[in-house]
């Protein structure tokens, strides 16, 4: 999104109620149509659910319900709100140095935020986020994290870490399905003319270039965490246009190269090239510099559940804190203390926490509601951007063969098509025959601006979802379709935050990354710009060392 | 008495004939496929299927009335049985107990319904010729149909159709000729519309069978073995083909030879007795593969042995290596010996659970030929299986060909040097295979060759391991690499390799 549409609000809104209403007459009279039509067809046989992260609780925020009074008071030292990667990662910091007077609270009945997972009779498979990337040596708190769960299991004498051979993806890692063959790896290659693979050559240059660039404060170009990444304006001011305008000013325009990149971001942040900045497009390609010494740099390391499996671990670390199901509706500051109104969506009571700091580890999207009236100075709600996207859990009997070119792989990815692809979920299997598989479909619904999509997602039945999928996977795999017996759909609305033009190094986010009166902390993704599970881990524990800092201090 | 039906009708014998002869060469030829010797099966199932003749015409002056519904009767009957009987033959050797049971039953059958066609023909014809005449053509016709059908079974049939078609084929021509008798003499036939309509059902039923018989064995799979196909099962893990010319007997595993009976011996020798022996007191083996039962056999040589624990993914294998009595010959009834433990499971899972010690450990798994496969080859794996071996043990990997695919067979070297093993690369000659490589992996650094075999072995001896210690230059060490699970460069090289052979 070019900002544009922002910035002149009342033409927008009236143009998005337009659309909207288009979008949401589309998909109802193409419910009409199938009802006419006689039904589902050839996908009659599959069965599945549609769900998401809880709505319910979601709209009671929206509509202001009123609540009953607290009865209830509580008074614990530090409240973490929000159980996703940021939440526990502040509460295992918190944990680890000896601050144990903290309670977490989790609108949903689970933790996990995007890394959560789910399981069917075949194997768990993720509902978001499902791997990390070889680390950044430079990065102690993270590999550290990885060495206590043994991601890392020892050091090599020239202390590169050495990564557990069970996690680190398994050959054959990724193929791309292009020109009707399925090639190794996902950089188009096959049937590719040779002006193009000189673009994209060019374009690894340049990128490899920035990787190891450091900017007149001695710190990278490209860091992960972002925060660690140069001041330098030679680089920063990369993050005032958008990758297309960027790509169109550099030369490139391979229509190979320019799918690939818009793949990328797609990947990545659930957007196209056009609608994120120049300085996140190239993050993508020039942050990681994490050296092995068992693998190669850029590894992926996953797990069935995908990053499930690292959510588990942060959890179990902090378990006896954790009150799931439990909303906050509001937050205010009283002298120094914090009160914050909780309800139990189970029992259906609220009732009062009384605490020395907060650390809000929500999303701002949520933040914007329950933190009303907390006053933010400088930050506008607007401008934060989040990807709606669709994940499609799909059980499989097996795949017709024989297929042409590379066999099947962790990660599927075919050319020119609206998903980016899906990944097997059983790729970390020890069997020699696996009879049955989960493949994880991955669709970010990025074709509208996020709000469009978010309610147009919202709308769409079970069935018209697998008008979307099934024929994609028919032209990745033909005849396929009798062999799928459960499709699960999983729609996040608000997905991940989107590092859209001006946001990662914009004024937004730098203001509203700042506490408020030394008391209410915040750590998010979005509050990163790009979401990883590096920034996660990074924005929990940063939040949870102020607190610790401050309480040392005082 | 019209001229018509009388050609019509010898004709029908001319039919008749063929048929019962090609019936007796299926099930000759069959036996002969499956259970060999085809001296001893072709001339009892010829003697079974004359016999059978005979009593079928003894019995036919028990038929007094309807002869022509009889016949009929007959006719459709035997292209039913007939038609079948190869399929039915096929789809029960697996439990070679009853095999020769059904084989025998079913050339007796075929026989008597045979030998039942032609005396009553000649009841049915015996009013419109005279008696001289009739016999002289009956028989001219007779003899005539066997000849055809000896020389097109060999020179046409089998090369083109196959057994399993053949036998369709012909079946459909008998119930042909109760059409026929159906619709020419429908006055003279009682319940003439019932027996129509069951020739019809039954032509269908065995056109369907033609059509499909490529299911039961696949005439593409007929066609990729050299040898005669006399077994062949899809398990969920693989498809098992058996095939079998004179004495050699041979394996086949999702088309990948995995031993031919004639030598076999030089294979598991060679993977079994330089480990076994150098282990003077090993007591407890652990195989990994190997279902086969062939590389027990070789251990269970020796009598220190206590228990072998074999663990092969495939139930069908193991099973079929425990009940078919060729295979079960074979193996010496290794499956069955009361110290060997069968599990069958995943072999990584399994060995990453267990802590039980062995003293030697054969690990002979298919080629690395994919990448499900390929992860048994890996460090990782290696790691594990070390953990499980003692402390003087030795572990015996089986591992592709040095001369075909030397960067594969030193990158399984390089592995398992990788995670702490000394490692003894040797290789011999295994004529179906070509040169073959093992590499024995140990935690202590020496090995010494053996100065002793058991006696009665065929192929191994000191000089001779002393002579596949030694790698010629074409075969010489190469630089390699660590085969992990995170790249399977193994899997890359076997196929690169190998395809430049096949």
């Amino acid at each position: 999104m070019s900002g544009q549409s922002f910035n002149n609000r009342g033409f927008s809104r009236r143009s998005f109620l337009v659309r909207a209403g288009l979008v949401t007459a589309g998909i109802y009279l193409s419910g009409c149509i199938r009802k006419l039509g006689g039904g589902k067809g050839s996908y009659a046989h599959i069965t599945g659910d549609l769900r998401g992260p809880n709505a319910k609780a979601g709209h009671m925020l929206r509509d202001k319900v009123v609540f009953p009074e607290p009865v209830n008071i509580q008074t614990v030292k530090t409240l973490i709100i929000g159980g996703g990667i940021s939440g526990l990662s502040a509460a295992r910091w918190l944990k680890k140095n000896g601050e144990n007077d903290f309670k977490l609270i989790e609108l949903e009945d689970h933790t996990g935020g995007n890394a959560y997972f789910g399981t069917n009779s075949v194997s768990s498979y993720p509902l978001g986020a499902h791997y990390i990337t070889i680390i950044n040596n430079e990065d102690q708190q993270l590999i550290d994290f990885l060495h206590e769960t043994q991601v890392i299991t020892h050091f090599d004498d020239h202390g590169l870490p050495f990564y557990n051979e069970y996690y680190l993806c398994f050959d054959p890692e990724e193929r791309l399905l292009i020109n009707g063959h399925w090639q190794n790896g996902l950089v188009p290659d096959f049937g590719v003319p040779d002006k193009d693979r000189q673009q994209i050559e060019r374009f690894f240059k340049l990128t490899a270039q920035y990787q190891n660039t450091k900017g007149s404060d001695g710190k990278y170009a490209f860091n992960i965490p972002i925060d660690e990444s140069s001041a330098d304006d030679t680089y920063r001011k990369l993050d005032k246009i958008s990758f297309t305008d960027f790509l169109k000013a550099e030369g490139f325009d391979s229509p190979y190269l320019l799918w690939y990149l818009d793949y990328s971001c797609k990947d990545d942040y659930g957007r196209h090239a056009k609608d994120v900045s120049a300085w996140a497009g190239i993050h993508y390609f020039s942050s990681r510099r994490g050296k092995a010494a068992n693998a190669d740099p850029n590894s992926a390391i996953t797990w069935p559940e995908g990053n499930g499996w690292l959510m588990k671990q942060l959890r179990n670390m902090v378990s006896g804190h954790l009150m799931t199901s439990h909303m906050m509706y509001s937050l205010d500051i009283k002298g120094d203390k914090v009160n914050v109104k909780v309800m139990d969506l189970k029992k259906g009571t609220t009732s009062l926490i009384t605490a020395d700091n907060v650390i809000v580890a929500s999303p701002q999207f949520v933040n914007q509601k329950t933190l009303a009236g907390l006053h933010r100075p400088g930050v506008d709600y607007t401008k934060m951007n989040y990807s709606p996207w669709l994940i499609a859990n799909i059980s499989v009997n097996k795949l017709p063969s024989p297929e042409k070119g590379m066999v099947l792989c962790w990660d599927n990815v075919a050319y020119g098509q609206p998903s980016v692809g899906y990944v097997n979920a059983n790729q970390q299997d020890l069997k020699v025959i696996e009879e049955k598989k989960v493949l994880t479909y991955y669709l970010p619904l990025c074709d509208h601006e996020p709000r469009l999509s978010r309610l147009a997602a919202y709308t769409r039945p079970y069935e018209q979802w697998l008008d979307i999928i099934v024929p994609e996977l028919e032209q990745m795999h033909p005849e396929i379709t009798p062999h799928i017996e459960r499709i699960d759909l999983w729609v996040w609305g608000h997905g991940m935050i989107s590092p859209a033009v001006d946001y990662v190094w914009g004024e937004t986010r730098k203001n509203a990354k700042q506490p408020v009166n030394n008391r209410v902390f915040f750590a998010h993704t979005d509050l990163s710009g790009i979401s990883l599970f590096e920034e996660a881990f990074h924005q929990g524990l940063n939040a949870a060392q102020k607190v610790i800092d401050k309480n040392h201090g005082a | 008495m019209h001229k018509r039906f009388s050609i019509l009708l010898l004709v029908s014998v001319f039919i008749i004939a063929t048929c019962g002869l090609i019936y007796e060469l299926i099930s000759g030829t069959l036996a002969s496929y499956l259970l060999g010797d085809s001296v001893t099966q072709f001339s009892t199932i010829i003697g079974v299927y004359l016999f059978s003749m005979g009593l079928g015409s003894w019995v036919s002056k028990y038929f007094e009335k309807n002869l022509l519904t009889w016949f009929i009767r007959v006719e459709i009957l035997v292209g039913l049985v007939g038609g079948t009987s190869s399929t039915i033959l096929f789809l029960v050797f697996e439990s070679v107990s009853s095999f020769r049971i059904v084989l025998y039953g079913l050339i007796s059958f075929t026989g008597i319904l045979v030998g039942l066609e032609i005396p009553l023909l000649m009841r049915i014809l015996k009013d419109r010729f005279e008696f001289k005449e009739l016999v002289s053509k009956v028989f001219t016709f007779d003899y005539i149909g066997a000849l055809i059908a000896s020389l097109v079974f060999p020179l046409l049939l089998i090369p083109f159709l196959g057994l399993i078609k053949t036998a369709y084929l012909f079946g459909m021509l008998n119930v042909l000729v109760a059409l026929v008798a159906c619709i020419v003499f429908k006055n003279e036939v009682k319940g003439v519309k019932y027996l129509k309509s069951a020739a019809i059902v039954s032509l269908v039923a065995l056109f369907i069978g033609f059509l499909y018989s490529e299911k039961i064995t696949s005439l593409s799979e007929s066609l990729s073995f050299s040898d005669p196909i006399i077994f062949s099962k899809s398990t969920p893990y693989q498809r098992i083909i058996i095939t079998k010319k004179g004495r050699d007997l041979r394996l086949f595993l999702n088309g990948n030879l995995q031993f031919s009976s004639v030598d076999e011996y030089r294979y598991h020798e060679a993977l079994i007795h330089p480990v076994l022996q150098a282990l003077p007191n090993a007591k407890n083996i652990l195989v990994m593969g190997g279902g086969d039962g062939l590389a027990v056999r070789e251990i269970l040589k020796y009598p220190q042995i206590q228990t072998v624990t074999l663990v092969d993914l495939d139930k069908e294998m193991t099973h079929l290596f425990r009940t078919n009595d060729m295979l079960v010959r074979l193996n010496q009834r290794s499956l069955l010996s009361p110290k060997i433990t069968v599990v069958n499971v995943d072999a990584f899972s399994w060995a990453r659970a267990q802590n039980k010690i062995y003293d030697a450990i054969i690990v002979d798994f298919p080629d690395p030929s994919n990448y499900s496969v390929g992860k048994l080859y890996t460090n990782t794996f290696y790691s594990i299986v070390k953990r499980l071996l003692a402390p003087d043990g030795i572990m015996v990997v089986q591992s592709t060909s040095p001369f075909v695919a030397p960067k594969s067979y030193w990158t399984v070297d390089k592995t398992l040097q990788s995670v702490g093993f000394h490692t003894v690369p040797y290789h011999d000659y295994v004529p179906s295979f070509g040169e073959w490589g093992y590499i024995m992996a140990m935690r202590r650094s020496v090995y010494k060759v053996p100065d002793h075999y058991l006696a009665g072995l065929r192929f191994m001896s000191k000089p001779c391991l002393e002579q596949m210690l030694f790698f010629p230059k074409d075969m010489a060490r190469v630089p390699a690499s660590i085969n992990r699970l995170n790249n399977q460069i193994l899997v890359k090289y076997f196929e690169d390799e190998w395809s430049v052979v096949q």
